[in-house]
């Protein structure tokens, strides 16, 4: 029977809470298109501030801002395996915690990890994937190929491309997981290499890329088209060679591109204010994105700390917030509106006023190429099924995908 | 659409609203600043509202005043004033017979003083109480904010049978209120301020000096209108001022209210409620106007049904 490979669903989406440990600001990488504009050697996170934060949100078991399901916790940096020995413990302890408390977290967590892959091989991060590794999410990022990776991607030190360093451990990454994807990230100057790069990817036998164009005002005149060429190109590449029965890239995805409802579809997109993040000095954020390191022009939007705990005050126009309030007319108007992503934190840093209220609009031109070219991929997907006698077929196996939430 | 130029004339002009009046020492306004305000005025066609510190103004200034209608918002023994603002629970009371009047407080105030609250609702023709420090009430503050309600119920409901109508916007304006009245600052008035800068309103001058405005272009002003307040716009308590300049001190939004801003309207809603009934039950009062029983004082808790 044929088949398109559908994209993995998100571990205990919707019912899981995010908690986030910035546990470094520092990083071995300077990637060109990073959006931490200011990273350091200096903030790392005592252990005193992840003991005392785990404290607060188990000790608040009950209150509504925990009040999930599950839990996700993850470690972001920077690099988080720079931190592996702080890490190890800050899992011990709320794996210790969640048994003596008998909480409702016991045996529904995660352990998530965004890494640039580079220590993945190291015994002190093998150590702790083997200890963990029924409650671990790793993803490796990898750009595609060594010219685009090596085109962002590159130290901070010597700006020498890192690709060599990352792909030797993309065998042992898949091995021990096999499911998960990896994550690429577009710029202006990445556009003409979309297509050998998931291509690539997929030779290294990554079956899934999560591929998204950066949210900061870096699009030039014409970028869309060549962005629209590149996707065209690689739908028919993915089609022709019936790739899209093992391999998914999230660019394409059947329920992007269509008008929304201002009644029906008003939710806000972005997940900020329902996750909780923390910084070495003990703040807490709605979001990484929030924090000082993220922000090129705004100052740190901090919602409390692991002293006091949160400002519920502060978190209300979080929790407010919907895609109406926030949109310029020409989003509320626009007919391919449906997955049309925002990040609340480029929108917060790009805003004329001190608000989360006013939605960036740098991606539009890059949204409606994306769309075009999705739109192609579809239609030409269905006809060649249809031609070969198999659309029924893949009509009956079909469910039903929302599209992708940050 | 604009209405509104509220001139602030000094520095340690009265403050009748949330925003306490900082101990800045005097700064009159410029002449020059006063001229060009109400050319302003005059050319956009807004109704200024005169706003007095607590000592004569020099004739120039007076005389450039008298160049244009207006309305004077004035502190207490400063003569005729369409706004007589109090500052603090201490009324010279015999002075208020029939006025329009603002009463500007501490929640201890209003708690310790409800008995000189009433004794300005049996003489005044409107009172508007304005507490300075909402983000102190809490939960366990609203059991003794809802017996002061009732009681000025009372009073009020007293002088209803005598005839007279006063009224008071924590409790007789929701009653006639069919739609939102809020403040609306940067949206139907703007003020300028002593140092001929205009602003959204007189808190935002008095606490971000720097936050002045271009009243021609206004950015993100579309977040100053109700449509664009996620939580109010679904809000009945239409009494409520909407207040952005607590919204943004407190939540740091400036369409998004406190959860203490919320409670302390929705109380006096309901308490509004109570007083309609009550009315009611000596004869028939406004029976066109119906407000619904909720079972919450925070907009905040219920947001899922329409999100």
């Amino acid at each position: 029977m044929s088949k398109i490979k559908r994209q993995n669903s998100v571990w205990r989406e919707k019912i899981a809470k995010n908690i986030t440990f910035i546990v470094t600001k520092d990083c071995q990488l300077a990637c060109k298109y990073c959006y931490l504009v200011g990273k350091n050697m200096e903030e790392k996170m005592p252990w005193e501030v992840a003991k005392s934060f785990i404290d607060y949100v188990l000790d608040h078991e009950n209150d509504p801002d925990f009040a999930y399901e599950a839990v996700v916790w993850d470690f972001i940096g920077g690099e988080p395996f720079l931190e592996i020995e702080l890490i190890d413990k800050i899992c011990d302890y709320i794996k210790i915690r969640l048994f003596e408390l008998n909480h409702h977290w016991f045996n529904s967590y995660r352990f998530n990890f965004s890494t640039n892959g580079i220590n993945y091989h190291t015994q002190e991060v093998q150590r702790f994937i083997e200890k963990n590794h029924e409650h671990l999410n790793i993803g490796i990022t990898i750009d595609g190929t060594k010219r685009k990776h090596d085109l962002n991607r590159v130290y901070k030190l010597t700006e020498k491309g890192s690709y060599q360093d990352v792909v030797r451990n993309i065998p042992l990454w898949l091995e021990q997981f096999p499911d998960t994807g990896t994550k690429v990230t577009i710029s202006s100057a990445d556009i003409p290499y979309i297509t050998e790069s998931v291509l690539h990817l997929y030779r290294l036998g990554i079956h899934q890329v999560n591929i998204n164009v950066v949210f900061e005002d870096v699009w030039q005149e014409g970028d869309d088209k060549r962005f629209e060429e590149q996707l065209i190109q690689l739908a028919d590449t993915i089609i022709d060679s019936d790739l899209y029965q093992d391999y998914t890239c999230s660019f394409f995805n059947e329920n992007i591109g269509k008008p929304l409802s201002l009644k029906r579809d008003n939710q806000n997109w972005c997940g900020a204010g329902r996750m909780l993040s923390v910084d070495a000095a003990g703040n807490l954020y709605p979001c990484t994105r929030f924090a000082q390191y993220s922000l090129r022009s705004k100052k740190a939007l901090i919602i409390g700390n692991i002293k006091d705990g949160i400002n519920q005050n502060l978190l209300r126009p979080f929790l407010a917030l919907d895609r109406m309030t926030q949109s310029p007319q020409k989003c509320l108007d626009c007919e391919v509106a449906s997955g049309c992503a925002w990040c609340q934190g480029e929108n917060y840093d790009s805003a004329h006023t001190n608000t989360i209220y006013e939605r960036s609009t740098a991606i539009c031109m890059m949204h409606k190429a994306r769309v075009r070219a999705n739109n192609y991929y579809w239609n030409k997907l269905y006809r060649k099924l249809e031609l070969e006698g198999r659309h029924n077929e893949f009509e009956k196996s079909k469910h039903n995908i929302k599209p992708e939430i940050c | 659409m604009m209405q509104y130029l509220l001139i602030l004339l000094d520095d340690t002009s009265v403050s009748f609203c949330h925003y306490d009046k900082p101990h800045t020492p005097r700064r009159l306004i410029g002449l020059e600043d006063l001229k060009a305000g109400i050319l302003y005025a005059m050319k956009e066609n807004l109704m200024v509202q005169f706003v007095y510190p607590d000592y004569e103004l020099p004739q120039e200034h007076l005389n450039i005043i008298d160049t244009i209608d207006h309305h004077n918002i004035k502190p207490v023994g400063m003569g005729d004033a369409d706004v007589v603002v109090l500052e603090g629970c201490d009324p010279t009371a015999s002075s208020l017979n029939g006025k329009v009047c603002v009463l500007q407080c501490k929640k201890k105030e209003l708690f310790t003083e409800s008995d000189s609250i009433s004794a300005i609702l049996r003489q005044a023709q409107r009172l508007n109480v304005v507490i300075t420090d909402q983000e102190c009430f809490a939960y366990k503050d609203l059991k003794k904010y809802e017996t002061l309600l009732d009681k000025w119920s009372s009073v009020l409901k007293e002088e209803y049978l005598t005839g007279r109508t006063p009224q008071f916007n924590l409790l007789t304006d929701r009653i006639m209120l069919t739609k939102p009245n809020h403040c609306n600052a940067g949206v139907e008035n703007i003020t300028l301020a002593p140092n001929g800068k205009y602003y959204i309103c007189p808190a935002f001058y008095y606490s971000e000096p720097t936050d002045c405005i271009d009243p021609q272009n206004i950015p993100n002003q579309q977040l100053l209108r109700l449509d664009h307040a996620p939580l109010c716009r679904h809000c009945d308590a239409y009494h409520c001022r909407r207040c952005i300049w607590l919204n943004r001190k407190t939540t740091l939004e400036v369409n998004t209210p406190s959860h203490e801003q919320c409670i302390i309207a929705h109380t006096e809603r309901n308490a509004a409620r109570r007083l309609l009934s009550s009315i009611r039950e000596v004869g028939v009062f406004m029976p066109e106007v119906e407000i619904k029983e909720i079972n919450y004082t925070d907009p905040f808790e219920v947001r899922n049904e329409w999100q």
